[in-house]
């Protein structure tokens, strides 16, 4: 074949194929950049997107547009009925789901169709809502946009504060994974520009059943991470102390096997932050990790017990034991097993630094 | 005017005869003073220094002691004379500026003294390939003048300079230079065999012949290297590879050259390794940003708007929110606009017009931002992109980058990310199958030769360069002992 029957050829395929790739130029589309789902009664939900407008040197306008139906994957056709571009959902940074919601219908049906989507990263976030999804969404939060503030929101407080690790990959995760169920974290809306991280819900089969409050979720992540950080307020009898964790480990062992026990061994070296009573000696050094140690110790085998009465295991120690076990039967984890099992948790605390003034 | 040759010999008559219509056609009758013989001189006026022949030649001639036309080369103090009776030399003879003396009596035979007239400018500093440091000498028109500089710089035996003769009209000398102990004689064999090959009838300038000996002609690829700097030549030549001079042209050529050795300036080997290694990287990865960027926005902006950055989505967005274009069209109308300055700017008649150029081109791109017509995002690229492409030292491969970025943008709007890989496997296929007087082009990075990489992508220290590129399968393969060159030498030893 000579080269201009080549070209010709080639060039021809090039111009007939270019029909079968679906063209979504920037600017024609709504970019979707948070959707919420509302319990709307009687097995309806009602679905609520949030698209910017983007402007020059302005912050985005955030706009929003709400759906009910009975079906739940087809709330984003019924959207598309009120808007002017395709809705797509490639740049979508979080879901969030109101507590009502997820305590009587569950997320599971919702979270399918984006586990599915492949313009869907597996980086969103998935929130509850404490109150209504789409009044969260319909507030004027920061300068980039509701959806951005919302992930910033998360992605700071999982880099540098308590909250552990969660994504949709992380959800689904521990969803899929035998012997341990999923957790999101809690948003509220204090106002019309201000939203709040207050808490962790955990689910059972995709319904929430327990929320824990901020105070717990430093014990809660020093459980389910493997390094975490975060800042915590202890008291002694001199004063109280704000020490942040700058590094933690927790190492998992499974002492022994009938009665089940767990040891769990978590390491934490913060330093202190702030102090009420006057220097902070050595042996003020000694009484606050002797007190925080104690701390821990009392609040992590709370959360056991908290975990154990809602049949529940986000840490996925079922999962653990399971890995440790030939032939371990999960089946029967939640009900009876995670029961009897016992958690032996043994923090050990150091305190490196506490500030220059000695 | 009378006709010099009394012989009935038609082939002069007709040569006689088509000369004398020219203006510049001398033949004159003298006597010598002495001896009375009486002889003629036939040159041509234009191509003759008239000052040769009335001081250095005509005084002896006609007081000297002319018996004979043997005594001609004994009278006049010139070199290059010749005494024949072959009369097919005189009209290559008097073309190169050779004038002829005939004795009245003795016709049939010929005596040429050169009085070659030396018009041309003088050898000034490179223009295109300039460097801040290193030689500032660059090629001229002349031949003899290009030759010298060359021939100057590597005064050994062992460098051959072959001449050749190409074009039916134009007559174009070329020289062929090598050095023979080190230099593949089969690269030598294809260069001359491919040069006596060429069947044209005038040859202006050493472009022609990059054009008609590559091995694929149909490639936008420049396959052979041309330079305007002796020194890139003489290392060229030292490295093992073969110079050819084209008589007129003041670019010289180098082959067989590889795609890499097309991105390196000379001035690479004046800088410290390190420093030059660093501008080699990024020279490269200009090149790449100038040939990807406009693709990869136009691919994003129309097919996958996932990819964008969640902090840079909102500044894209605003910016072509009034914008009636798709963005392949507002990617080519400034790709256009571009390109059209710097075609302008190469017809303006100094460099300041490119300057100008460029200028002009900010100064449109604002006021079609300002129009609504393009972003100022796109702006920002295609003026990125343009200034990336211009790092290219080789001009020859600059023009191939400017070219490439079509085929990319358009396969890039047809297709996607898609397109441009596409667009990119067509590309790399192509250099895969190229080759530079039969060896391969994309050498060292395929086929891969580990050892050519000192020189390649980085330059490595001259101490790590003891050995001549492999793919030119010199004769001698090691420039210099390794171990000496690696050893530093105590000063108390």
């Amino acid at each position: 074949m000579k080269l201009v029957h080549k070209i010709i050829i080639l060039t021809s395929i090039a111009f007939l194929l270019n029909g079968c790739v679906k063209k979504e130029i920037l600017d024609d589309i709504n970019l979707i950049e948070a959707i919420g789902f509302d319990y709307a009664g009687e097995g309806m939900t009602s679905g609520t997107i949030l698209y910017p407008i983007y402007q020059p040197d302005q912050p985005p306008e955030n706009k929003t547009l709400t759906a009910k139906a009975l079906i739940k994957k087809s709330i984003l056709q019924d959207i598309q009925l009120q808007s002017a571009n395709p809705i797509v959902t490639g740049s979508m940074e979080a879901v969030l789901f109101a507590k009502e919601l997820a305590s009587k219908d569950g997320v599971l049906e919702l979270i399918d169709a984006f586990q599915r989507d492949p313009g869907v990263g597996s980086g969103l976030y998935l929130a509850v809502v404490d109150g209504e999804a789409r009044e969260l969404m319909e507030g004027n939060y920061g300068v980039r946009g509701n959806a951005t503030f919302i992930s910033n929101l998360l992605e700071n407080n999982i880099d540098n504060e308590d909250l552990p690790k969660t994504n949709l990959q992380k959800f689904l995760f521990s969803y899929y994974q035998e012997g341990q169920t999923p957790f999101m974290p809690q948003l509220k809306k204090i106002s019309d520009e201000k939203i709040e991280l207050n808490g962790i819900c955990f689910f059972k089969h995709g319904k929430v059943v327990e929320t824990i409050n901020p105070d717990q979720m430093f014990f809660f992540r020093l459980l389910v991470d493997k390094y975490s950080n975060g800042l915590h307020r202890v008291q002694t009898k001199d004063g109280e102390a704000a020490i942040r964790s700058i590094r933690s480990t927790h190492n998992f062992d499974l002492s022994q096997h009938s009665p089940l026990e767990i040891t769990v061994k978590i390491k934490v070296q913060g330093i202190v932050n702030e102090y009420t009573g006057n220097e902070v000696r050595p042996d003020q050094i000694k009484l606050l990790e002797k007190a925080f140690t104690e701390e821990i110790k009392e609040q992590s085998t709370k959360l056991v017990e908290i975990f154990k009465e809602k049949q529940i295991d986000p840490v996925g120690f079922g999962h653990f034991v399971k890995t440790r076990t030939r032939n371990y039967d999960l089946s029967k984890w939640l009900e009876s097993d995670l029961q009897n099992l016992t958690v032996k948790v043994v923090p050990h605390v150091m305190i490196t630094e506490a500030g220059v003034i000695e | 005017m009378k006709i010099p040759f009394k012989k009935k010999n038609t082939e002069k008559e007709a040569l006689v005869k088509v000369l004398s219509k020219s203006n510049d056609y001398r033949h004159l009758h003298f006597t010598n003073e002495k001896t009375k013989v009486e002889f003629y001189l036939t040159f041509i006026a234009s191509l003759t220094d008239e000052k040769i022949i009335h001081k250095e030649a005509l005084p002896y001639l006609l007081h000297g002691e002319l018996y004979h036309l043997d005594d001609v080369p004994e009278l006049i103090p010139i070199a290059e004379t010749e005494i024949s009776t072959n009369a097919k030399d005189i009209e290559n003879k008097l073309f190169n500026g050779n004038v002829l003396v005939q004795v009245v009596g003795n016709e049939e035979q010929l005596c040429f003294f050169s009085a070659q007239r030396e018009v041309g400018r003088n050898i000034g500093i490179p223009e295109v390939e300039f460097s801040v440091i290193g030689p500032k000498e660059a090629f001229v028109e002349s031949m003899k003048q290009n030759l010298n500089l060359v021939r100057k710089k590597i005064p050994v035996k062992e460098l051959i300079i072959e001449e050749l003769t190409i074009g039916k009209v134009s007559k174009t000398k070329v020289a062929i230079i090598y050095l023979e102990e080190i230099t593949n004689q089969e690269n030598v064999n294809t260069v001359r065999q491919r040069l006596q090959d060429i069947d044209i009838d005038g040859i202006t300038d050493s472009s022609f012949i990059v054009q008609i000996i590559s091995d694929n002609q149909n490639s936008p690829f420049p396959q052979i290297l041309d330079t305007e700097r002796p020194d890139r030549v003489t290392a060229g030549i030292i490295e093992g590879k073969v110079a050819i001079i084209v008589d007129g042209s003041p670019h010289a050529l180098i082959g067989p050259t590889t795609l890499v050795e097309l991105f390196s300036s000379f001035e690479d080997y004046f800088l410290n390794w390190i420093v030059s290694s660093f501008f080699r990287l990024i020279r490269l990865f200009a090149v790449t940003f100038s040939i990807l960027v406009t693709p990869i926005y136009v691919a994003t902006l129309s097919y996958h708007y996932e990819l964008i950055p969640r902090d840079l989505l909102s500044a894209l967005v605003a910016s072509r929110r009034a914008i009636p274009f798709p963005p392949i069209l507002e990617a080519l109308f400034l790709e256009l606009t571009i390109e059209l300055l710097r075609e302008a700017g190469a017809r303006l008649p100094t460099k300041v017009g490119q300057t100008i150029g460029i200028v002009g081109g900010i100064v449109i791109g604002t006021a079609s931002v300002e129009a609504g017509l393009t972003s100022n995002v796109l702006l920002i690229i295609i003026a990125l992109a343009a200034l990336a492409s211009f790092t290219t030292p080789v001009y020859r491969m600059g023009n191939t980058i400017r070219l490439l970025r079509f085929p990319f943008l358009l396969f890039a709007e047809l297709w996607g990310l898609v397109g441009i890989v596409l667009s990119f496997c067509i590309m790399l296929t192509h250099l895969i199958r190229l080759t530079s007087l039969g060896r391969p082009y994309l050498e060292p990075l395929y086929p891969p030769r580990g050892q050519d990489m000192k020189d390649a992508l980085v330059r490595l220290s001259f101490k790590n360069q003891a050995k001549r590129p492999v793919f030119l399968r010199s004769k001698q393969p090691a420039r210099l002992n390794e171990r000496d060159a690696k050893q530093k030498q105590d000063i108390d030893e």
